[in-house]
């Protein structure tokens, strides 16, 4: 009985012990911003992985050659100019003088040459970013503040790519010493802010680096919280634990927008989303079939109940910040009385069943997708929902061509130009290809991807996204707002619609 | 007795082993880690995705790739993450205790609250507090645990700022995870008190002790509780595989550092040797608790022992 007692008084003073009121600590200690992000790559090297959470880090710590503005605007980084040279086949760039790495190695053109052979050579190749850079054929080293980027073929999106991801300069030197995997955990950059801890799948911290070329950030911090779930994210911002959340529930901006303490920040983001269609299967096979239900579809009723209100329509695959955009190519009507006509004339019997795929786990467009059925019920087709785990919508069902008559499609590049969405989805035997084999497709996806004229690629890609849309080869739905849940006693965030923080001229109260 | 424990021991290392052979495959099953690499940021070629999936080793049979990970297994190298390379064993280290510590609390604070109750339902069975408690525990029981999770959240991280809703701010950070998880269990274990304590008290000996002049106190905790004790510590060792499945969402919605949400995630990336090995962790611990069980069920009971 005593030892039966024992464990029973022990065990309370455990609880009491573990209860006991301690005083809350706030993660806001003066002058640190604190980021909730939804996932951790695992690894800070630039080019282990291609993940958007990367990229919320990534600015902070590392510069590119060439930097690119919230506003889309590429404007000099660690490269002060660039020049095309030999009939486009050669960029000279002037480096900039005097900037050194956190650990105190200079930047100049062996650091540049160095970053480029790693990641087209066999390090690069364990990663995902070597071909998004095949481009490149090599670096030379041309004086030590200028280098020589020799190229293979053309590539018209290539300085947008030096801004970000694989193309951030990194230390040769320490590297070299420390090794790519103390790197990938311990990373060095010549960014606005110095690496100081990171506890795996918990959080990243940094310090302002005092010492940046383009002007030491204002806070003396930035640590960055890794929670994976929106609503925790919410719950975490409205006790006033984070300064910004990159991931908040659609359902909780309202009661975020009425916390006098919070703000909801939002704009057009990279990601869309349309139905793809079968085209190679039974009523899909017909164009006017095809138009008649993108007109069935009342999008703006969609985005404004179901996405209260943070999207926009789209009339092809791309948002207003794409290169490529068309502000005068405008969605086809919402206009049911014609669609049923259209379906008639086409032989399409009432009752008709369609299948549409898409991501189960996906909330918000489980219910897009079955405001979609019902609104072609309305015109007399039946649509079966078919929900998959993404992974295997993604690996198997899609790109092995087991779709239905449709399929949820979401996509969305950091680059933001047209040429990554058309060319992957468009063009013949692309991985998200399995069905359409269109030669002058092929033949303008080709042209504007071999081309350095953007006004004459412009051209192209608009009339791209033009045929694309008279072909109707897919149910065009709406690009998504970036949003972000901020505490307003941040400030100056600068928050960027490609979830690319770069904390430089940030403050915190 | 050691031939007992050996047998056990035996069905414990199948049982782990059955698991992680039918978790490694299933996985594989359900898609390519490599995309999950290059997920948003950016477009990647079937010769990425190649490259990708020969330096993680996936170019390899099945059979080669679970035969290296049980080596592995058996020298305590679980290899690393597929995102990023994190070794597994670093992760494993960082999240075993956290996972531990929520629930050895869990379970410490039910017991505290399902035993005085339950005995007290026992002893006023029929009457009001009987009800109440019943009533009560019955609430619980139909709590889903996000649910209850969340309205803690909302009550005493927003409403009443006093606790974190998140994450790990020091010993503070237990307390809502502890209290959803034993609510939860709580509601269940009273229910097992009480009907057991019913059994006990009509037995002959309790009615002795009472004839004896003992006091309630006494007869109840000393004589009564000792004897159901048996039962309970069954049912919670078998309990303990159910918690583990409580665990994985509650410490997704806190956002605890532990299993589950380790196990969560690499589901999520599929990225198959953190999976492979927390999902191994979790059964060697749902095993050995069971083992536990049984080896003190056969300590106590003489004809366990020697069936």
């Amino acid at each position: 009985m005593r030892t039966f007692k024992k464990t029973l008084l022990a065990t309370s003073l455990a609880i009491a012990a573990l209860c006991s009121p301690l005083a809350m600590t706030s993660a806001n200690a003066a002058g640190t911003l604190t980021v909730a992000l939804h996932q951790d790559p695992g690894n800070w090297d630039p080019i282990a992985t291609f993940l958007v959470a990367w990229g919320a880090v990534g600015g902070q710590v590392f510069d590119g050659l060439i930097m690119r503005t919230p506003d889309m605007k590429l404007v000099p980084g660690l490269a002060t100019k660039w020049e095309f040279m030999d009939k486009n086949t050669r960029i000279r760039f002037t480096l900039r003088p005097g900037v050194k790495f956190h650990n105190g190695e200079p930047f100049d053109a062996e650091a540049v040459k160095f970053t480029f052979d790693r990641l087209l050579g066999d390090e690069g190749k364990k990663g995902p970013q070597q071909s998004n850079y095949a481009a490149i054929d090599k670096v030379v080293v041309v004086n030590p503040m200028t280098v020589d980027m020799l190229l293979k073929s053309p590539d018209p999106v290539l300085l947008t790519k030096l801004a970000g991801y694989g193309a951030m300069i990194v230390p040769p030197r320490y590297i070299k010493e420390k090794g790519s995997e103390y790197f990938g955990m311990n990373p060095v950059g010549t960014g606005p802010f110095r690496f100081t801890e990171y506890k795996p799948k918990v959080s990243l911290s940094f310090a302002r680096n005092p010492d940046y070329w383009g002007g030491a950030p204002k806070v003396d911090s930035v640590v960055y919280r890794f929670i994976a779930e929106p609503a925790t994210q919410a719950a975490e911002l409205q006790a006033g634990r984070i300064d910004v959340a990159n991931q908040v529930p659609l359902a909780m901006l309202e009661t975020l927008k009425k916390d006098p303490k919070l703000a909801v920040v939002s704009m057009g983001g990279p990601v869309a989303l349309v139905l793809r269609y079968n085209t190679q299967r039974g009523i899909m096979k017909d164009r006017e079939v095809r138009r008649a239900l993108i007109m069935a579809v009342d999008r703006d009723a969609i985005i404004k109940t179901i996405l209260l209100g943070e999207a926009k329509p789209i009339a092809s695959f791309q948002g207003e910040l794409s290169f490529g955009y068309d502000p005068t190519l405008k969605p086809l009507p919402f206009n049911p009385a014609q669609a049923k006509a259209m379906l008639a004339k086409a032989g399409v019997k009432p009752g008709t069943q369609i299948q549409l795929d898409f991501r189960g786990p996906d909330s918000n467009f489980r219910e897009v997708s079955q405001a979609v059925a019902a609104y072609l019920q309305g015109v007399g087709i039946n649509v079966s929902l078919k929900p998959y785990e993404t992974n295997v919508l993604l690996n198997d069902i899609i790109p092995n061509g087991k779709v239905g008559e449709m399929w949820q499609m979401q996509w969305g590049g950091w680059t933001f130009d047209y040429d990554n969405t058309a060319y992957s989805m468009y063009y013949t035997k692309q991985r998200w290809n399995p069905f359409d084999d269109d030669a002058r497709l092929n033949g303008m996806l080709h042209t504007q991807r071999n081309s350095w004229d953007q006004p004459e690629r412009l051209k192209t890609l608009r009339e791209t996204a033009r045929y694309v849309a008279d072909q109707a080869l897919e149910m065009p739905l709406y690009s998504l707002n970036t949003v972000y849940g901020v505490n307003k006693r941040a400030k100056n965030l600068a928050l960027p619609a490609d979830g690319r923080f770069r904390f430089v001229e940030a403050t915190v109260e | 007795m050691i031939g007992f424990f050996v047998k056990r021991l035996l069905q414990a290392v199948f049982v782990v082993l059955v698991v992680t052979l039918f978790v490694s495959y299933a996985v594989r099953l359900s898609g390519d880690p490599a995309i999950m690499l290059a997920q948003g940021a950016g477009s990647v070629t079937e010769e990425d995705l190649r490259n990708i999936r020969i330096g993680l080793g996936l170019d390899r049979p099945f059979p080669v790739q679970y035969f290296e990970f049980v080596k592995g297994m058996l020298v305590g190298d679980f290899g690393r993450s597929f995102l990023g390379g994190t070794p597994v064993s670093r992760l494993l280290a960082d999240a075993l205790p956290a996972t531990l510590s929520l629930a050895a609390c869990s379970l410490l604070l039910s017991l505290l609250i399902s035993i005085p109750l339950g005995i007290q339902a026992a002893v006023h069975q029929g009457g009001p507090i009987d009800q109440a408690i019943r009533i009560g525990s019955l609430v619980g029981l139909s709590f889903p645990n996000f649910w209850l999770a969340i309205m803690l959240v909302l009550l005493l991280s927003i409403t009443f700022p006093v606790l974190p809703p998140s994450g790990w701010d020091g010993p503070v950070s237990l307390i809502m995870p502890t209290l959803t998880m034993a609510i939860i269990f709580s509601a269940t274990n009273i229910r097992l008190v009480r009907t057991s304590m019913l059994e006990t008290l009509s037995a002959q000996y309790i009615m002795v002790a009472r004839a004896k002049g003992l006091k309630d106190r006494v007869v109840l905790y000393k004589h009564a509780l000792r004897n159901c004790a048996i039962p309970l510590i069954t049912y919670i060792g078998l309990q303990f595989g159910k918690m583990i499945g409580g665990l994985v969402v509650v410490e997704k919605v806190f956002n605890w550092p532990g299993m589950g949400t380790l196990a969560f995630d690499a589901i999520s990336a599929r990225d198959y040797p953190v999976l492979q090995a927390s999902v191994t962790v979790l059964a060697l611990l749902v095993v050995t608790a069971n083992l536990l069980v049984d080896v003190a069920y056969g300590l106590v009971d003489p004809r366990i022992r020697n069936r």
